[in-house]
């Protein structure tokens, strides 16, 4: 398979401004040198906590954000370097699928037009045809057409999901981020989206970066997880390999405090200690070491590298350094 | 297993609220028992019910547009929708304690978690204010709170999600009630604080023999934590019974549907789905309110409402409300 989207030691630092004159006080370091690819077909899952700056990851790689350092690269271009029309070009190849289906769809507009807005701006369609491709798209998701001329407070929280999954589609585009796209929906419709999501990927050969905080969709949807705490990857690997070989004391705790779904199985992990911390003001060494129960001396002052412990499976951890 | 009465007896229970344009029918009919020292995990999607139901039994429900249509809530034998404002400001938070989904949003700003805490002490107990915050202090250990000597005097905006949740567990359970209503308590918070923050209110029910009403859509937490189960579709529970029972035989549609929807081990497998949507409280379908949604319809389903009934050939106490097991 090829590589479709690399990404080498991005950063992302917001300054913080506080004083009488607001001047730059400090950084939050949001992203903190994130290096992974994504192949052709892929879907990349990205998990962690609120915070830990899987979202700030997601938007850099379609530069919805700039990074601070670091490189894209997206089918061999360094998309970072691109400027007016060479972005514009293409910018269609690469969709984002939003976490809040309410707020991510213009309430003034009727679905026709949210839809069909991107393809006119490209200048794919016109008229009739643009009318036809929004009435496929609208079937590839699962919506009649009838909908066409309605706005979105008319939909459920399912359905304007699936309305932001057509959107996404239109451009036909290589590879879509889809940040947290079922966190907002409830059990009984996160089915039918998971499901919507992994036939359209198959159909069209996307890639995915899949943001999840819930492992367990994580699990079932994608061929290679990463974990993200304060701000840099702590472990990736294929996900089945992961789920069975966790190595990182925070995968193994993120893995421990799910709760299992059998009533006759009530183990109590010892759950981790502790708060996430400030990005604003990380732990020194290893962000992860006053929650560890593993902690040595070395983790206290020294960044962990990266250890590849066989093909494809890579963790930041002293335990693993000899 | 149940020497005891029951501590909480809701029967028959309707809440509506009446708008302008139309009544929204938010529970129906509810019949949900707590016994002493028990945890029972009200199941449900967004709309069901779940949050009226808890809100009906504090009597928080605003009235009007809100009106409890008809119905009893028995606690302690009493009957809560008879009692007048003044007795009920001395049951809640003293005798029933309840804790919000938002943490973030459900503390003061501007009063000082000690503040907040005292405040509650003093409504309830006959303490001066040093002795209300000796005991606010101990409560804020008991929670496992780090450093509570500091964190006493600090403002809710200095703490993160976990430890606001803390704060407002060491509120509700401070005069040490014997039903703490815990209306998703770790949705707002993330997954290694879930755990934290689950443990501690198990630990703290088991020492207290207080009882838990555990409202949630995560069918995980059901299974870790839950002694017994009801499930609410469209303002109606729809099955109860122990939590054993409905992980290892759901008897309802909608149980089973919920269950089967959950990603399980099988990697990339199709997920089953519960097709449709959850009907909107104002316009729920004639007769069995699932029927549009449910694989199992049969015709009485579009003509009548099934009514919760025990299970005819099981041991244990499994209710459903579905004509699929009547006669």
């Amino acid at each position: 398979m090829k590589t479709l989207l690399k990404v080498q030691s991005l950063k992302k630092y917001f300054p913080v401004y506080g004083g009488l004159l607001s001047r730059v006080i400090g950084q939050v370091k949001a992203v903190d040198d994130v290096s992974f690819e994504i192949k052709e077909g892929e879907i990349l899952g990205l998990v962690g906590e609120s915070g830990c700056g899987k979202t700030t990851v997601g938007r850099m790689t379609l530069r919805l954000l700039e990074p601070t350092s670091g490189k894209v690269f997206f089918e061999d271009t360094d998309i970072l370097k691109l400027k007016g029309k060479e972005l514009t070009m293409i910018r269609p190849k690469m969709q984002i699928i939003f976490q809040d289906p309410y707020s991510s769809l213009n309430p003034r507009f009727t679905v026709e037009r949210i839809i069909g807005e991107a393809i006119s701006v490209h200048g794919l369609a016109q008229g009739n045809d643009l009318q036809k491709k929004i009435e496929t798209l609208l079937e590839k998701v699962g919506l009649s057409r009838m909908y066409l001329k309605r706005y979105a407070h008319e939909f459920s929280g399912g359905q304007r999901q699936r309305i932001g999954i057509a959107r996404a589609l239109a451009l036909n585009p290589k590879y879509i981020v889809c940040d947290e796209p079922v966190s907002a929906l409830d059990v009984s419709i996160q089915a039918q989206i998971i499901n919507l999501l992994q036939s359209l990927q198959k159909e069209d050969n996307l890639s995915l970066m899949f943001i999840s905080h819930d492992l367990n969709v994580v699990k079932h949807l994608s061929q290679r997880t990463a974990v993200m705490y304060l701000g840099k990857i702590v472990e990736m690997a294929p996900t089945e390999l992961i789920n069975r070989k966790a190595a990182h004391p925070y995968t193994q705790a993120l893995l421990a405090s799910k709760p299992s779904l059998d009533p006759t199985d009530r183990k109590r992990p010892k759950p981790l200690q502790g708060d996430v911390p400030s990005p604003l003001n990380p732990p020194s060494g290893c962000h992860f070491h006053p929650r560890c129960p593993k902690v040595v001396d070395r983790c206290k002052t020294e960044i962990p590298r990266q250890i590849e412990l066989e093909e494809g499976h890579t963790v930041h951890c002293h335990l693993y350094d000899e | 297993m149940r020497p005891q009465d029951p501590l909480l007896e809701i029967q028959n229970l309707s809440t509506f609220f009446h708008t302008e344009e139309n009544i929204v029918r938010s529970v129906r009919n509810v019949d949900l028992t707590i016994y002493p020292g028990e945890t029972v995990a009200l199941v449900g999607e967004s709309g069901c019910g779940k949050s009226v139901t808890s809100l009906s039994i504090m009597r928080l429900v605003p009235v009007p547009p809100g009106k409890f249509e008809n119905g009893r809530i028995l606690f302690k034998g009493k009957d809560l929708l008879k009692a007048s404002e003044l007795e009920m400001q001395k049951i809640r938070g003293n005798e029933i304690g309840m804790i919000f989904q938002e943490p973030m949003t459900s503390l003061n700003p501007i009063f000082t978690i000690g503040d907040q805490i005292i405040e509650a002490i003093c409504l309830h107990q006959d303490k001066n204010k040093d002795e209300a915050r000796k005991l606010a202090l101990e409560v804020l250990k008991k929670v496992a709170m780090p450093s509570p000597e500091q964190r006493i005097d600090q403002y809710p905006h200095e703490l993160s999600g976990g430890m606001k949740q803390r704060v407002m567990i060491a509120m509700s359970i401070v005069c040490q009630p014997c039903l703490l209503i815990a209306d998703e308590p770790t949705t707002a918070l993330d997954v290694t604080i879930q755990a934290q923050i689950l443990d501690l209110l198990d630990d703290l029910r088991k020492e207290t023999n207080m009882s838990i009403l555990l409202i949630t859509h995560n069918l995980g937490i059901v299974a870790q934590y839950a002694d017994r189960v009801a499930v609410m579709y469209s303002g109606k529970i729809v099955e109860q019974t122990s939590v054993e029972n409905i992980f290892a035989s759901p008897a309802h549609p909608y149980t089973k549907g919920l269950l089967n929807s959950l990603p399980k081990d099988e990697i990339s497998k199709q997920l089953e789905t519960i097709p449709g949507t959850v009907p909107h409280p104002a316009f729920l379908p004639e007769g069995c309110a699932f029927h549009p949604r449910c694989a199992e319809k049969m015709d009485l389903c579009v003509q009548k409402n099934p009514e919760l009934l025990p299970l005819k050939d099981s041991r244990e106490q499994h209710q459903t409300a579905c004509w699929l097991y009547s006669e």
